[in-house]
């Protein structure tokens, strides 16, 4: 790790700077007074900046904020959620830049604009997703390779869908959510370990480590309008966009909470599902996000994402671990791949009702299938190659713990607390390490 | 009640909330749809910004302000997202229908979205005296009736006192403060030494606090001039706020400080007490001509706060039996009350200039919006905690407050239950 590491990281940074510097440039004066029509248009690429830029935030805080904290529930691995997700994302944007850029020019220079800049955050969130899947069972130097593969195989995904097939899919429920989980699900699929079928003793979480959590899906609920409406046309469809997720999501929290309630004994709520449960309404109304001209279409597909999401929760990811050999750490298939792929019904639906155009919803078919079976085949090849043991794989026994990649301070403060409860209260008492 | 295990909520809950999502999305569907006009960007980025603010105050904000106590953070956070969104939907749905009071399709837009979640936000600061001794049932109901009651409130302003959308709003620290005190005197009280237990903080938990905290410190200008439309009042708005924030912050710190023997800052009373300022300046932030005049209002909202928190508490929990966890009267409630009073005497002020004639009419119908608001909060506040003492919300027992045990499944955690 001391030295892998490190050489692979600033190599990969290297190449990143050198192709940076093959393949993009800004957007200069120079290049506004080529067209013709050059005494507007700088002002009003200003303005579309300026109108960009927070929504581009919006989906940062997300990616790095939201994303990381989401996945900080395991007791001894929150630095490494949060760690190697900031690393991952950092290094994917480059990457998804240069792959975007270079797949939408041909092969030729290009000019950055905010939007790609937003584009090049979602192709980071793919990798995050799918980081959630196999969450604590990877190192650092497996991550980056997962990051330069994926990222290459969703450019490519992405590619087909909107230019190939011309499918709308305007918050990406298909094209990062659907692959991204189901990329991920495969990569855990092909790097299961049968020694930990009965699990890991590090796998739980503690009551701190779950309301870090929710600091996640909190950012994550507030930003989601944001990440759907960010590339969509400005104006009506950008409002509808905006709208339509935030009842959506609404809609969602409500049937999440109540079938939580209805799965648990005694009508308890689980923390689990509503930290993820919570959110599958604005993976859901993705794709339709800018279609639906009423609220209630986009309440009715948040109600039923959520209601899907709990189930997949309680009885979906035990059947996975169990029957499939496919251990999914965060449970992203339940909130990113099932809504995923309902959010992609849900626009052929949507068509189908509204205007009955049947290339449309054959296109956005394809769409919802290439992605599944681009993330499919690209995320088993991934896990191959990534099973080769020149990565530095974690052993069994390491696996969901921070001491192993990071320096920890030898008493953590959610030691001593759970040690306080335990002389506190004997209601409260930790299983035996 | 005689066993102190919880009872179950299982089907009940899961019930009325799938009934109530079913109701909502039919009455949506009848009754609701979007502005078609196609708008201009620049304008609407701008209201998504503001709309924005408000959303991540009302979620993360009174979220996490909430989690001071050593059991009870998951229910503070997790609660406080379900009565939003449930919340939101039907007050988008109430103030369309008050608006134009009959049932024509009402048509929804980014800014009533935003008023709406105002609005919603009410519950989510009443709900801060009676959480840990309610269960989400019960805050089901509660969240009904409360906004409804707001939404009246505010309809009745307006068209009875002639209220401005902005100060119906900002009467809602007020509301929300007299309707949350109110039900809590109703409720069953926490036994005297369990409430020691858990109601003690913690050192984590008083973190995840700040975060709160700090979060609606950073976006309060904006929720008091979300409702402005004219620039300069926006302005003033946005400047009196921040600064009245600034100087409540640095007033409790230090009042903290000075009112321990020891001289030691309690962080509880940062929690509460630096939001005081901006919940004193809500109402006249925009008659506010000067920035002293509101430096001025945050020092003594946050003079007024630290007291409430150190004696009122005290005062409160010993006259009237009733135990404020939260401090929501202090944040919320004494300020909120100043804000008021300040607000009818600038806008008396105001008068005097130009018409002296009607200043005893205009000083009437101000107070009589305020004291209204109050008394609506009251009322209603009543009438909720008489429906909540009802055995059907299975309502948890007193052993069990102030415990996430009572309304979580701990799978690692816990043994027993």
């Amino acid at each position: 790790m001391r030295f892998t590491f490190p050489l692979m990281a600033i190599g990969l940074e290297v190449a990143m700077i050198v192709l940076f510097g093959l393949f993009v440039q800004y957007e200069t004066d120079q290049n506004f007074s080529q067209q013709p029509n050059s005494t507007k248009s700088p002002t009003v690429d200003v303005d579309r900046y300026l109108d960009l830029y927070p929504l581009f935030q919006d989906v940062h805080v997300m990616v790095f904020a939201g994303f990381g904290f989401l996945m900080t529930f395991l007791r001894k691995y929150g630095f490494s959620s949060v760690g190697i997700n900031l690393l991952i994302a950092a290094l994917g944007l480059q990457w998804g830049t240069i792959a975007q850029g270079i797949l939408q020019s041909h092969g030729e220079k290009f000019h950055i604009e905010i939007k790609n800049m937003i584009n090049a955050d979602f192709s980071t969130a793919t990798v995050l997703i799918s980081f959630g899947a196999v969450l604590g069972k990877t190192s650092p130097i497996q991550m980056l390779t997962m990051t330069i593969l994926e990222i290459a195989v969703f450019a490519v995904n992405e590619y087909l869908v909107v230019e190939i097939f011309g499918a709308s899919d305007i918050g990406a429920s298909m094209t990062i959510h659907a692959f991204g989980a189901y990329f991920g699900l495969a990569v855990a699929g092909v790097l299961y370990r049968s020694s930990l079928k009965e699990g890991h003793r590090n796998e739980e979480s503690v009551y701190h480590s779950d309301l870090f959590a929710m600091i996640g899906t909190l950012f994550l609920w507030i930003f989601w309008p944001s990440f759907n409406s960010a590339v969509a046309n400005a104006g009506k469809n950008q409002y509808m966009a905006i709208v339509n997720t935030y009842f959506s999501l609404a809609a969602c929290v409500v049937t999440a909470y109540a079938c939580s309630s209805l799965l648990e004994s005694r009508g308890k709520l689980h923390m689990v599902h509503i930290q993820n449960a919570t959110l599958a309404g604005g993976v859901a109304i993705g794709t339709s996000a800018d279609m639906a001209n009423t609220p209630y279409y986009a309440m009715i597909i948040g109600s039923i994402a959520g209601m899907v999401s709990v189930f997949g929760f309680k009885f979906l990811t035990p059947f996975f671990t169990t029957k499939l050999r496919i251990h999914d750490t965060c449970g992203v298939h339940n909130l990113h791949g099932l809504p995923g792929v309902i959010g992609g019904l849900a626009s052929i639906v949507f068509i189908a009702l509204e205007t009955a155009d049947r290339s449309a919803m054959a296109m956005q078919a394809a769409a919802l299938g290439s992605s599944i079976g681009t993330a499919l085949v690209g995320g088993l090849v991934t896990g191959l190659i990534l099973k080769i043991p020149i990565w530095g794989q974690p052993a069994d026994q390491d696996c969901y713990d921070d001491s192993v990649y990071w320096e920890v301070p030898r008493r953590t403060e959610l030691d001593m607390f759970s040690r306080f409860h335990e002389h506190g209260n004997h209601n409260q008492l930790e299983p035996e390490a | 009640m005689g066993s102190k295990y919880q009872k179950s909520v299982r089907g009940p809950l899961t019930l009325w909330a799938f009934m109530l999502e079913v109701t909502l999305i039919l009455v949506f569907f009848f009754f609701t749809s979007y502005e078609t006009s196609v708008k201009e960007q620049k304008k609407l980025m701008r209201t998504y910004r503001d709309f924005q603010d408000v959303i991540i105050m009302a979620v993360l904000g009174l979220g996490f302000l909430n989690t001071s106590l050593r059991r009870h953070c998951w229910s503070s956070v997790a609660f406080n997202l379900f009565m939003l969104a449930l919340g939101v939907q039907l007050t988008v749905l109430l103030d369309g229908f008050l608006n134009q009071l009959s049932l024509r399709k009402m048509v929804l837009n980014l800014s009533s979205i935003q008023i709406s979640t105002m609005s919603a936000t009410s519950v989510l600061i009443s709900v801060g005296v009676i959480l840990g001794k309610v269960n989400l049932l019960q805050l089901l109901l509660m969240t009904l009736i409360e906004v409804t009651a707001f939404s009246a409130t505010r309809m009745v302003g307006k068209e009875v006192f002639n209220m401005d959308n902005h100060i119906s709003m900002m009467y809602l620290h007020v509301f929300a403060a007299c309707f949350g005190l109110t039900v809590a005197c109703c409720l069953p009280k926490p036994l005297p030494n369990a409430a020691e237990d858990k109601d003690q903080t913690a050192t984590s938990p008083s973190l995840f606090a700040m975060l709160g905290t700090l979060f609606l410190w950073m976006f309060w200008p904006s929720f008091n001039s979300a409702l402005l439309d004219i620039p300069d009042e926006k302005k003033k708005a946005l400047f009196n706020t921040y600064y009245a924030l600034a100087v409540s912050m640095v007033t409790a710190i230090s009042v903290s400080a000075l009112a321990h023997p020891q001289g030691k800052i309690n962080m509880t009373h940062i929690h509460n007490a630096v939001l005081a300022g901006g919940v004193a300046v809500g109402a006249p932030c925009y008659l506010i001509p000067s920035p002293w005049l509101a430096m001025v209002l945050g020092l003594v909202a946050g003079l007024i706060s630290i007291w409430g928190a150190k004696y009122l508490q005290v005062c409160l929990q010993r006259m009237l039996d009733l135990h404020d966890a939260y401090g929501v009267q202090y944040t919320f409630g004494l300020p909120g009350l100043l804000g008021g009073i300040t607000n009818i005497v600038l806008m008396a002020l105001q008068v005097k200039w130009t018409k002296i004639s009607t200043l005893g009419y205009q000083i009437l119908t101000d107070s009589g919006a305020f004291s209204f608001t109050i008394i609506m909060g009251m009322g209603s506040g009543l009438l909720t905690g008489l429906l909540l003492n009802l055995k059907i919300w299975k309502s948890p027992h007193v052993v069990n407050y102030f415990n996430d045990q009572t309304f979580w499944k701990f799978p690692h955690l816990a043994v027993g239950y």
